[in-house]
């Protein structure tokens, strides 16, 4: 048992930053960005031909994908959200049109790297150091301590600087931040640039567990949503502790119950909690205010 | 209704029972059919969040759970088309029920993935319980419909056999919509609190919306399963719920006639692309886009926005 919950930490921690990046753009803004998962598959591709096709070394990979995927949110933000905002439209068409992206993203993809999978080795050792019954890689610790860094990174950046508190004030009253003479405008750019970057690093470190094909976007996504939504939507530790919740449940249900049914009994356990409790695992119940 | 509506849809009747007469072309015919399967989806997609504002993006799953229920019953226990049809569209009901059992007390992105875990636990079951459902592979050889010893199979008797039950559908959801249930749901859709409030059964109303979705969905999928004669988990994933949702929504989703409009055109393009290739779907995605940007009340608001310009100026001359 015990082995399986330690197999589960560095999948978890991928799904950690994942929810991570949905949480934070709706709390931020109040949409759902569906083309998130994409932004992993293109932080692992960018990563990837970064590291392993120019050779420009590991850390500028994690840096330069980045950056780049960063600059692909914002380009979300700005010729999808902004016009939507303008014309008012209903929720579900932010749905569709970030949806609209991700096809395009998937299949730009899909002409730039081709439809064959990329192997990505991490510059650390694959082998497993055992401690009793219990093995681990270095690999697998480099890929939990690396999530659970940019965690601490981004919890600081949003209690400290400006631009964080800024966008606490936004996602706790977007009327009253306007008032305060808050750009909300620039808070869902920060929203969608920041999140793009957090799936690019998390793209980057699935890649080793995962080949990179162009179209691991898809589940890599949901299965973030999935642990946003069990975590609490919204909360950072929240997403956080349901992305290591997913993570341990899928690695003990296919490890122990059924590799076939394993995502089908962690969307059956996203209903019961949904069912149970909407607002989260680990979060306070909230009442709907009229 | 008035004179002149009714005329146009004895024309549009018409045009619809002699359309395999203009059509010589199978693959366009093919197209046409899987245009009436898909509307019939659509239709029950519109009543659930045009008019009640329920999302579901797990809509693939019930079209699934009615094709293999369906094609299962005709192939295991011989049944005729229409009873094994029934028992597809009640068990798909029974699923519509259960799911909206957590969904009554959803709304928002609780809801949308709640709707998609469905989806996805359906796919996957269908995929792994394989003394039944085959698995990967799929059913093989499903039993062509029979009406009076006749057996349909070309795909001009497909297309009427799928035009009645489309015309039925059209007929069935627009007598909804306009009867006081309709009106129930555009009431929970404006403001389910203050619809709770003048004493309406919200959990019961949006119950009925989830059944009534499945009920279209099941139906669409049965016709599906003898239509295609083949058919797998692949053809009922999180994309194809997707596409679900986008017919709706590009359609308009605030009428039923969005629902035909939105089926027709999204399977039309994505088929018209095809000439593309690679770039295909790349265009795809950037005509959702502009879709959903520019007509935030799909195709058929367009319509409508542009009916009440003309009216207007119609008014204003008479006025003059």
């Amino acid at each position: 048992m015990i082995r399986y919950i330690l197999n589960g930490l560095p999948i978890g921690a991928i799904y950690a930053l994942v929810a991570l990046s949905y949480s934070f753009i709706y709390a931020a803004s109040g949409v759902l960005n569906w083309s998130q998962g994409d932004m992993v598959m293109l932080g692992a591709y960018i990563g990837f031909t970064v590291y392993q096709i120019l050779n420009l070394g590991f850390v500028p990979a994690f840096f330069i994908s980045m950056l780049a995927v960063a600059i692909v949110g914002i380009g979300i933000q700005r010729f999808i959200l902004r016009p939507l905002r303008k014309s008012n439209a209903p929720a579900i068409n932010v749905t569709i049109a970030t949806l609209g992206a991700s096809i395009i993203i998937r299949n730009l993809a899909l002409m730039i790297w081709g439809p064959d999978a990329q192997l990505f080795p991490f510059p650390v050792s694959n082998k497993p150091i055992s401690m009793g019954s219990l093995s681990i890689t270095p690999q697998d610790i480099l890929i939990v301590l690396i999530g659970i860094l940019l965690m601490i990174i981004f919890q600081y950046f949003l209690k400290k600087s400006k631009e964080g508190k800024a966008l606490r004030a936004v996602a706790q009253d977007r009327y009253a931040a306007v008032l305060m003479g808050i750009d909300t405008e620039q808070s869902d750019r920060s929203a969608f640039g920041l999140s793009a970057a957090i799936g690019a690093v998390a793209g980057i470190l699935i890649a080793p567990i995962f080949f990179v094909t162009f179209n691991m976007g898809a589940g890599i996504g949901l299965k973030g949503f999935v642990s946003a939504v069990v975590g609490g939507l919204g909360s950072v530790p929240g997403s956080i502790a349901g992305g290591f919740f997913i993570g341990i449940v899928e690695s003990v249900a296919g490890g122990k119950i059924s590799s076939g049914y394993r995502d089908a009994i962690t969307y059956t356990l996203l209903i019961l909690v949904l069912w149970l409790r909407p607002t989260g695992l680990f979060l306070k119940k909230r009442k709907q205010k009229v | 209704m008035n004179k002149n509506k009714k005329i146009y849809l004895l024309i549009i009747l018409v045009l619809l029972l002699t359309l395999p007469l203009f059509v010589s072309n199978l693959y366009y015919l093919h197209i046409i059919n899987l245009v009436g399967i898909y509307t019939l989806v659509t239709i029950g997609l519109n009543i659930l969040s045009g008019y009640t504002g329920q999302t579901s993006m797990g809509q693939a799953g019930f079209f699934a759970v009615g094709t293999y229920v369906t094609s299962l019953m005709m192939m295991n226990f011989d049944l005729p088309f229409f009873l094994a049809l029934l028992i597809g569209v009640i068990l798909t009901s029974i699923f519509g029920l259960i799911i909206s059992i957590p969904a009554m007390k959803l709304s928002g992105p609780y809801l949308v993935l709640a709707t998609v875990g469905f989806g996805e636990i359906v796919r996957l079951v269908l995929l792994n319980w394989t003394p039944v459902t085959k698995g990967a592979a799929g059913l093989t050889g499903i039993p062509f419909p029979e009406i009076f010893g006749l057996q349909i199979k070309t795909e001009k008797q497909f297309y009427y056999f799928i035009i009645i039950f489309v015309i039925l559908g059209i007929y069935i959801a627009g007598r909804i919509a306009k009867s006081k249930i309709g009106r129930t749901f555009s009431a929970i859709r404006e403001d389910d609190l203050a619809a709770e409030a003048m004493g309406v059964n919200v959990a019961g109303y949006k119950t009925a919306a989830f059944v009534i979705s499945a009920m279209f969905a099941g139906l669409a999928g049965g016709l599906f399963g003898t239509f295609s004669g083949v058919t797998s988990p692949d053809s009922f994933t999180f994309d194809d719920s997707i596409s679900f949702l986008c017919m709706s929504v590009i359609g308009g989703n605030k009428t039923i006639i969005g629902a035909v409009v939105g089926a027709f055109v999204l399977t039309v393009l994505s088929e018209a692309l095809r000439v593309f290739q690679g770039t295909r779907l790349i265009i795809y995605g950037f005509i959702l886009i502009f879709t959903v940007i520019y007509m935030p009340n799909g195709l058929v608001g367009i319509i409508e926005n542009l009916k009440s310009k003309i009216l207007m100026k119609k008014e204003n001359k008479s006025m003059e």
